[in-house]
């Protein structure tokens, strides 16, 4: 099954931008280039006058819907009245994109705000694959599934992350939303090589995702940690040049959501993004 | 033996939420140390979403001490659902049991009023009663019509100046002391298009509004005044702010 794309049509060199609160008035008046406009799915589905701007950007931009609530890894299975309440977004908003992550953020009824880590077994894969299922049969379309930035691993895992999520696409047919700066971050952090993500199958993946992170040390220990709070660093660039180099362009997301800077520095960001794997600009970036 | 995936989500919950899980820290690559990352994450984030719909209850307290505040709550009251906009509706009620509230007695009805804004800021805009909706109700029908709040609109009275102790805590207001012993208020939180206010309504005119809001003809409603209670000009000004719908 081909991932729909929408109008974003993987290839393009385009990169979007999240719409953030303290960003929307400024987007409404002046409706900047960009690729296209990306949302957290939680953020706008409790009616908001931000719901009737989005509303009305979606004449001139493509929409990417990004949830960070389904808990695609819950073994418990889907909340559906959240199910219900993104899928009735997702008709009314008609995005190019709705992804979600590799991970899991409730259990017995309580929901943790984050994104919590999987073991990579048999057992969370058929979980995680009869989820996505749900989701994208709820939806009627298919969905992306992004890699996660992990803190830790478990002895348990008996696969590793890449051959987890091409396993996943192989049988729930969905995409992958390929986050460059979760690979560095993950691989940083659990003393793995970046490398091994670009064994992933290529048409899978629909979307890129690139973020600054931040450097923490814990007890001596340097952690990387994903805040998406500033820009993108030049190791996670020159990543994302081999990832374009390996798999082609894909619509891409300069994620920015603390520290926000200045639209125009958030612009510039995703401006360069959209110049990588360019004939004669792979190079360059 | 490794956790099954079901034991591993409820140890991992556990642990967030303050109690330590041997069995899952044993599965834990490279060290049991790495849990406390997701701990931290979960509360800070939290804490942070609770910061951005109360406000006000932080500007009274200031940050640091809000922090613990929630943070308390937060172990006793985690989400049940993702939307954090909706994240808090027990945070008054915590407030009020507080040791918090020994010395800021007024501090729950803050959180009230902070609660209110925000449900309001994010109810549905619904259909509004406007005067002309009205023109074709004659005059004689007008005292047995029930009538609804608009989504969002609710009543939150205090026998403190919840209205000054709210606009002096805004960024940027004047440090001028706010007389606790002046009096208490009736105010009505209402969603505008942009945003979310209240308004100072009089005793009668809350009383009123309850009444609308239990469905009670608007006579009967009237009824729920003081003495001399004006019916058409509360049902005017009710009218005029736009907190008026039809009956669903």
């Amino acid at each position: 099954m081909q991932p729909v794309a929408g109008q974003l049509i993987v290839g393009q060199p385009v990169a979007g931008i999240g719409l953030r609160a303290p960003h929307l008035a400024e987007i409404v008046r002046e409706r900047p280039a960009t690729g296209f406009l990306e949302i957290h799915a939680e953020n706008y589905l409790a009616g908001s006058p931000a719901l009737q701007a989005l509303e009305s950007l979606r004449s001139d931009y493509a929409l990417s819907i990004h949830a960070v609530g389904l808990s695609l890894g819950s073994v418990e299975g889907l909340d559906e009245a959240h199910l219900a309440r993104v899928a009735a977004l997702v008709k009314r908003v008609e995005p190019a994109l709705v992804s979600d992550h590799l991970s899991w953020s409730s259990v017995d009824g309580r929901y943790f705000n984050d994104l919590l880590p999987l073991p990579y077994t048999e057992e969370s894969l058929a979980v995680v694959v009869r989820n996505v299922q749900h989701v994208q049969e709820a939806l009627g379309r298919t969905i992306s599934v992004e890699n996660p930035s992990c803190y830790l691993a478990f002895a348990q895992s008996t696969i590793s992350e890449p051959e987890f999520l091409a396993e996943l696409s192989r049988r729930s047919g969905c995409g992958l939303l390929l986050d460059v700066n979760n690979i560095a971050v993950t691989a940083h952090n659990l003393g793995l090589v970046a490398n091994d993500w670009l064994d992933l199958p290529g048409e899978a993946i629909t979307q890129y995702h690139l973020a600054g992170h931040a450097a923490n040390d814990a007890d001596g220990e340097r952690i990387l940690i994903d805040d998406h709070g500033s820009r993108v660093s030049d190791g996670v660039w020159s990543l994302f040049a081999e990832v374009v180099e390996r798999f082609g362009r894909r619509p891409t997301l300069v994620e920015w959501d603390t520290d926000l800077p200045a639209l125009p520095v958030l612009l510039e960001e995703a401006a360069r993004a959209a110049s990588v794997g360019g004939r004669g600009a792979a190079r360059a970036a | 033996m490794p956790l099954a995936l079901r034991d591993l989500q409820r140890a991992f919950a556990a642990h967030l939420a303050g109690d330590d899980q041997p069995a899952l820290a044993a599965e834990v690559r490279p060290g049991a140390a790495r849990l406390g990352i997701h701990r931290h994450h979960v509360l800070d984030s939290l804490a942070s979403a609770l910061a951005a719909t109360f406000p006000t209850v932080q500007a009274v307290v200031g940050a640091d001490y809000f922090r613990g505040l929630a943070r308390a709550f937060i172990g006793g009251s985690l989400p049940v659902q993702p939307v954090l906009a909706e994240y808090g509706a027990d945070f008054p009620a915590f407030v009020a049991g507080h040791d918090v509230s020994r010395g800021l007695p007024y501090l729950a009805d803050v959180a009230r009023l902070d609660w209110a804004l925000n449900l309001a800021f994010h109810a549905p805009a619904g259909d509004r009663l406007v005067a002309a909706d009205l023109a074709t109700v004659p005059a004689d029908r007008l005292p047995a019509l029930r009538l609804a709040l608009a989504p969002g609109t609710a009543l939150v009275g205090s026998p403190y100046p919840l209205d000054r102790i709210w606009r002096a805590s805004q960024p940027g207001a004047p440090a001028d002391p706010v007389d606790l012993a002046s009096g208490g208020v009736h105010l009505l939180v209402l969603r505008r298009p942009d945003d979310a206010v209240f308004v100072a309504l009089s005793a009668g005119e809350a009383a009123f509004a309850r009444g609308i809001a239990e469905g009670l003809s608007l006579e009967d409603a009237a009824g729920r005044g003081a003495s001399g209670f004006d019916l058409s000009a509360a049902f005017a000004r009710l009218l005029g702010l736009g907190v008026l719908a039809a009956v669903q």
